[in-house]
């Protein structure tokens, strides 16, 4: 634990997070050696231990839909891979539409979804009796549903992630905050951590809501900024909703965990800023939502309410890539659903690290696409 | 035990049999006194749990269809159906209490991802279906329970007083003399419970106090500038305060032994074994031991005017062990005492919730840090905490969050690797995760910790101490929804 920080490392990964973890893991079975994982805060203390542990493969555009299409079958095979079981379970995931505007847009989304081979389709009234029987009907208009979606629990998770890492013999430390990045012409070639230099070969950025603050460092631009969103957890009872869900219009998304809490998060129209505490409003429009889309929660007791933190980039879809004004500077930032595509972001970060393989479900997160192609549009995020 | 038949009588169910009580009891009391001591088991292990004033998970039962409803907050009435949570196929035949006979280190970690669960595929599904069904702890609300929003209040105030016991009133008093508005809040149904109980005179509120009694403040927000309450009475709407000031009046807890057995029925805090004496003129046990950090005597003297026959008294350091199997049945201090129940007055602690959410910042880790300007505190929330006895080598049986069931043998498994991180251990055992939301397990989580390692308890920092730990509903929040406007 105390040992002191080496001063060179072939792979310096700043962030202990899922993403950080994931590009370890995906760069050992890739072959690379030498990982160090540097994290300033505690272990699961960041997003990754405070995000509503959804996932699923199916959205509106081509370009997440590939991607995350990837992080299932990711996800599929992660527990057999780490060693380690992360509890992924495909319970399904319903989006649910209120309004017409909404629902026309779930009917697009399926037909992205078919072309890319997601098996999802609309729900008929008799299926939202079988899959959903607690759900307020009268709200419903429509309701899409992903049987390959679901949830894994963080802490099943990112326990499987550390043990794999430094089962193979990845430096991770926490509680070590970088202070620079050095860089040497066109190259990064070093973090600083106080007066302590660490050369590395290669630097991945994976940060969560304080990348804006690692590009500074470096003095590269990086589009987005840092800003919390909240969750809260009701009483544990026993089954009430089965598959995971997102309501698209309310803006609201949550599941029943494997130990009975209903945990679950929303939106409201506050001023962005960076915090870990918590206010009222989420709160309460997360109980409105929760009586009115499922009323046999409404004297169900409120457990704990939380805030974490990432990073919003201008389109909430991630920054994924080498960063085209610094060599050897990779990002995987600006994720708003990080925890679920944070297997297809190590596996196609490490891909390009170790080989120079660009996939082309990649490409399209690159990190200068609004200067050359634009944001990328996608309608099925429950963000606004 | 005590019965007193002056008073009218009215009769509840318990898991399907008639109880008979006293008007005004509350169904806890009412059990105790009927001498049913289990109330509830502990999710995993199924350890028997009962009314003890430390632990809400051990008075959480299901009450004419609604899951996890606090008995001690719950007056008796005349048809009250009441059932234990927790078991399997019913309460009356209850094959999950033969749980307490698996090894503890079966469910090491959560027993949701135990060592032997199956990594994936069908077989983990079905497990995955089963732990969820034995986590859950209680079924979810009849159907026929679907209340509205809790219609809410804004209550702006220029003094916000929380804590009705003597010094809150004087406090709250001395303010309205000044020409302030004042609001005090207290969990209390009526004002300055344990002062009564043990015997104190309290001065009267004054008429110009705004009371809200039997409400739990749980939250504070925006810095002090916006504080949230709940009455524990479900029907009734959540307060949102725009305090200028507020007063801390908070007292102090007991915190319970931290000994082998000190979840097993028969264990109470000095709060409620008075309040079950004074008020409800039943006996904690027929033979009572009682230890503390000083307050002891006092108390089991309080205790014996009341006519609890106290067969102990001691300090709390000297106590090795409770024992029985369902409810205390002897204590280990020094000799054997054979005593059906364990008072325990001290050590004293402040509960942190609110002084940690008013004062935490920080970008990685939320740290207490001082209160705001616009905070004080008096009475016994501004004296000192006292410290947790913990030896370094605990039975690794003993109990530290029965809401969870956490042992002292899981958090030494992690802290012998290297694990000394408050909030990790947190995540990796869940300790504190459950219905007290780490009051007080994590006093004693803590003293554990410090023990073990040879380090000073305040030296460690806290894990984070978040709202509303279950005081209000989820119909009593949507009533705030006109209230209280997003931070612009």
């Amino acid at each position: 634990m105390n040992k002191p920080l080496p001063k060179r490392a072939a792979v310096v990964i700043i962030g202990g997070g899922v993403q950080g973890l994931s590009v370890a893991f995906n760069l050992i079975e890739q072959g690379q050696r030498d990982i160090l994982v540097l994290d300033a805060g505690y272990w699961q203390g960041g997003a990754s231990g405070r995000n509503g542990t959804l996932i699923r493969p199916g959205f509106a555009s081509v370009a997440w839909t590939e991607l995350f299409v990837l992080t299932v079958n990711e996800w599929r095979s992660w527990s057999k891979r780490l060693g380690e079981n992360v509890m992924f379970t495909q319970r399904g995931y319903s989006v649910v539409s209120e309004v017409e505007k909404s629902e026309a847009m779930l009917l697009e989304g399926l037909k992205v979804q078919k072309s890319l081979g997601v098996n999802s389709w609309m729900l008929s009234r008799r299926e939202i009796d079988d899959l959903l029987p607690a759900i307020n009907k009268s709200r419903v208009r429509a309701v899409q549903h992903q049987p390959e979606g679901g949830v894994a629990p963080h802490h099943a998770v990112m326990k499987g992630l550390l043990a794999f890492c430094q089962r193979n013999g990845v430096d991770v430390r926490y509680r070590t905050a970088i202070s620079g990045v050095e860089r040497t012409g066109p190259r990064v070639s070093a973090v600083l951590v106080g007066d302590h230099r660490i050369e590395a070969d290669c630097v991945v950025a994976c940060a969560g809501p304080n990348n804006p603050d690692i590009a500074a460092m470096a003095a590269v631009p990086l589009n987005g900024f840092g800003m919390r969103i909240e969750a809260m957890a009701l009483e544990p009872t026993r089954p009430l909703i089965k598959p995971a869900i997102a309501l698209i219009d309310s803006l609201a998304y949550f599941h029943q965990t494997s130990r009975g809490e209903v945990v679950g998060g929303t939106e409201v129209p506050e001023t962005p800023r960076m915090s870990l505490k918590v206010d009222v409003p989420v709160m309460v429009q997360m109980a409105k939502v929760y009586l009115e889309m499922f009323p046999q929660l409404g004297e169900v007791r409120i457990l704990r309410h939380w805030a974490g933190q990432f990073h919003a980039s201008s389109d909430y879809a991630p920054l994924l890539g080498e960063h085209p004004d610094l060599k050897d500077l990779w990002f995987s930032a600006g994720w708003s659903y990080g925890f679920a595509g944070a297997p297809a972001a190590g596996k196609l970060l490490a891909e390009a690290i170790a080989r120079g393989r660009i996939d082309h479900r990649m490409k399209p997160f690159a990190l200068d696409r609004f200067e050359k192609t634009g944001p990328i549009a996608e309608g099925g995020i429950v963000l606004a | 035990m005590s019965h007193d038949n002056q008073q009218a009588e009215v009769t509840f169910l318990w898991n399907g049999a008639p109880i008979r009580a006293r008007q005004g009891d509350c169904v806890a009391a009412a059990l105790w006194r009927a001498g049913i001591t289990t109330l509830a088991r502990s999710r995993k292990i199924h350890r028997p749990l009962g009314y003890s004033g430390s632990y809400p998970t051990g008075v959480l039962a299901r009450v004419n269809g609604r899951p996890n409803v606090r008995l001690d907050q719950v007056s008796v009435q005349d048809g009250l159906v009441v059932e234990m949570q927790n078991t399997w196929p019913s309460p009356r035949f209850d094959l999950l209490k033969l749980a307490q006979f698996l090894p503890p280190k079966l469910v090491y970690g959560g027993f949701e991802h135990g060592a032997w669960m199956p990594k994936t595929g069908p077989a983990y599904r079905f497990a995955e279906r089963a732990m969820a069904n034995l986590a859950g702890v209680a079924r979810p609300a009849d159907v026929t329970i679907q209340p509205s929003p809790i219609p809410g209040e804004r209550v702006a105030v220029d003094c916000l007083v929380v804590g009705g016991g003597p010094a809150g009133i004087s406090e709250a008093n001395r303010r309205a003399r000044l020409g302030e508005t004042v609001a005090l809040v207290t969990r209390g149904d009526r004002l300055a419970r344990f002062a009564t109980a043990a015997g104190a005179a309290v001065e009267p509120l004054s008429p110009q106090v705004r009371l809200f009694a039997g409400m739990e403040l749980f939250g504070v927000y925006r810095d002090g500038a916006l504080m949230v309450g709940a009455p524990h009475d479900n029907r009734r709407g959540a307060v949102a305060f725009d305090p200028r000031g507020t007063v801390l009046a908070t007292g102090r807890r007991s915190i319970p032994p931290l000994v082998r057995g000190n979840q097993l029925p028969g264990v109470f805090d000095a709060h409620s074994a008075l309040q079950l004496a004074a008020v409800h003129r039943v006996m904690p046990g027929r033979r009572v031991s009682v230890v503390g950090t000083g307050a002891e005597t006092e108390l089991a003297d309080r205790l014996v005017s009341l006519g609890v026959d106290v067969v102990h008294r001691g300090p709390v350091e000297e106590l090795v062990e409770i024992t029985g199997r369902s409810r205390v049945t002897a204590i280990r201090a020094g000799a054997e005492i054979r005593c059906d129940a364990v008072v325990h007055a001290g050590p004293w602690r402040i509960d942190p919730s609110l002084g940690f959410q008013a004062s935490g910042e920080g970008m990685f880790q939320m740290l207490a840090r001082p209160l705001p300007d616009t905070m004080s505190v008096v009475g016994a929330a501004a004296l000192d905490n006292e410290r947790v006895h913990a030896r370094k080598h605990l039975h690794p049986g003993t109990l530290i969050c029965p809401c969870m069931d956490v042992t002292a043998g899981e958090l030494y498994c992690h802290i012998d690797e290297g694990e000394t991180d408050p909030e990790v251990l947190k995540r990796l055992t869940s300790c504190g995760m459950g219905t007290c939301q780490g009051f007080p397990c994590w006093e004693h989580m803590l003293a554990l910790l410090a023990a073990r390692i040879g380090v000073e308890p305040e030296a460690i920092a806290r894990p984070t101490h978040r709202p509303p730990r279950r005081s209000i509903t989820v119909a009593q929040a949507a009533g705030l929804a006109a209230l209280v406007e997003p931070d612009r």
